[in-house]
């Protein structure tokens, strides 16, 4: 099978695969920008509970939380230049890229969604009440009241998302994207020591989601200082320490999906 | 090109046969990844000395890196051990004699039991303390207590995150492919490569995940009922 194991190699490898974090990275980066936009687009009906497009919505969430991320892969790559050869566009040259960045984007999009609804539905409906009641309209409510706390409630669930996208674009390499995953393949194949490159490979991974994690670890702390009990367990609730320090969060009970 | 209907059907029909090979894996890896989970949740609830820590980093090392990094390295370290295992020892078999599959599911065990552990932790933590000192005040051990008042309270509240775990290690065993096992999602590259439809097979495959997954879905949502009808309204 493969050649002798050996342990120094793994760190040579480490050194050649940081310069494909940044592919890794601009994939995670935008198809965290479109899964905004196409989020906010697929919560709003639900949240409005407009008739029709909230039934649309709903079967996007549920087919893009049903279906695995890789078959959603193949089926953008093959189906969309198809769909859009009916309308005369031909994008069947544009770089495997987009697809993958679109593909990620609508998937995230759905899980974003079902993350805003959870958030904003997470704040007591006691706050736009007593907003209310001091005379703000239905819009200063939302803008003052509602979105900063939903907003401080929804960061753990984005980053979990941001993580789990990018252990996703992991899969990136099966369209022939050269990330991560893809130059380790490569890089097992040069010498046949394909344990030290993806040894190597996990570790890449495993330094970036504690990066990740530490940081919006950071970023929720310095939003809920309104309130420590809305996001954060009790005092008497379990609290583990380990090797890194906080890294195993508690897992939200958000039906957000896990994310291999 | 237009898409043509017919072969999605054509396709669902060949993708079927590959359905049980997907539901074996996820079910195999799911079942062996709770009992992992279980265990180590329990060794980091209870703060073994040593255990926990190895726990702890089990748990953030393989919720840290993607899913098909631990097929990979598995797949190749596990064959390689076992090939030197076989030649220096003259065993008569090597790991070309082990079916694929057997590495998929070892990989995704494991996987699956770093997520469950968290899981499993969730659902015990959210217990009231007061319950397993109740137990202890009737004279339970604490074995009996945690069989009999911890686990069936914890396992109604982590119900949706067991089924969301689960339906991630379905959608996660599409990485099969990887180890040349034919599961759904190879099925689909192979039906369509005879006439480069891959649009259609790929919708097929789609479909089959989305039911599957549906299906999964309401049958937490009955399980859900059943098992919550300890708690008047507090759960859910």
């Amino acid at each position: 099978m493969g050649a002798e194991f050996n342990f120094g190699l793994i760190f040579d490898y480490f050194l050649k695969l940081l310069p494909f974090i940044k592919i890794s990275l601009i994939i995670v980066g935008s198809s965290i920008l479109v899964g905004l936009g196409v989020g906010l687009l697929v919560a709003l009906p639900r949240m409005y509970k407009v008739p029709i497009f909230q039934r649309l919505s709903q079967v996007y969430v549920s087919f893009f939380r049903g279906t695995p991320i890789l078959i959603q892969l193949f089926l953008i790559y093959y189906g969309v230049p198809e769909i859009l050869k009916l309308l005369n566009v031909d994008v069947s040259r544009f770089d495997v890229l987009y697809f993958v960045i679109l593909t990620y984007g609508l998937h995230s999009a759905a899980f974003i969604s079902e993350g805003i609804r959870a958030s904003v539905s997470a704040v007591d409906r006691g706050q736009i009440e007593a907003a209310y009641s001091v005379g703000m309209n239905g819009y200063e409510a939302f803008k003052r009241i509602i979105a900063p706390q939903a907003f401080a409630i929804w960061i753990p669930i984005l980053g979990n998302l941001i993580i789990g996208t990018l252990k996703d674009t992991s899969l990136a390499f099966t369209l022939g994207v050269m990330e991560l995953t893809g130059q380790s393949q490569t890089l097992g194949l040069l010498n046949r020591h394909f344990i030290e490159s993806y040894l190597a490979l996990a570790l890449v991974y495993f330094i970036l989601s504690v990066f990740l994690e530490k940081g919006f670890i950071l970023l929720e702390r310095r939003f809920i200082k309104y309130e420590k009990t809305s996001v954060e367990k009790s005092g008497n609730a379990f609290k583990i320490r380990n090797l890194f320090g906080k890294l195993n969060r508690d897992v939200i009970v958000v039906k957000e999906g896990t994310r291999l | 090109m237009k898409l043509d209907l017919s072969f999605i059907w054509t396709a669902f029909i060949q993708i079927l046969p590959a359905i049980p090979n997907t539901l074996f894996i996820t079910v195999v890896s799911v079942f062996i990844g709770f009992l992992i989970g279980t265990f180590s949740a329990i060794v980091r609830i209870y703060k073994v000395p040593f255990l926990s820590q190895i726990a702890s980093g089990y748990v953030t090392v393989v919720r840290g890196t993607p899913m098909i990094t631990h097929l990979l390295i598995i797949y190749y370290s596990l064959s390689m051990l076992l090939d030197s295992l076989a030649k220096n020892y003259h065993l008569p078999f090597n790991s070309a004699s082990i079916p694929m599959m057997v590495f998929a599911i070892i990989s995704f065990s494991i996987t699956a039991g770093a997520y469950l552990s968290e899981v499993v932790r969730a659902g015990i933590t959210s217990i009231e303390r007061g319950q397993i000192e109740a137990a202890y005040s009737v004279g339970m051990t604490t074995t009996q207590a945690l069989k009999r008042i911890i686990f069936p309270q914890a396992f109604a509240i982590s119900l949706p995150n067991l089924s969301n775990t689960f339906i991630g290690m379905l959608h996660g065993s599409t990485l099969a492919f990887i180890v040349s096992v034919v599961d759904i999602n190879a099925k689909a590259q192979i039906v369509a490569s005879t006439n480069w439809k891959f649009f259609e097979a790929y919708i097929a495959a789609a479909l089959i995940f989305w039911g599957i997954t549906i299906v999964i879905e309401k049958m937490t949502s009955l399980l859900e009922k059943r098992f919550s009808v300890f708690s008047r309204g507090g759960v859910k």
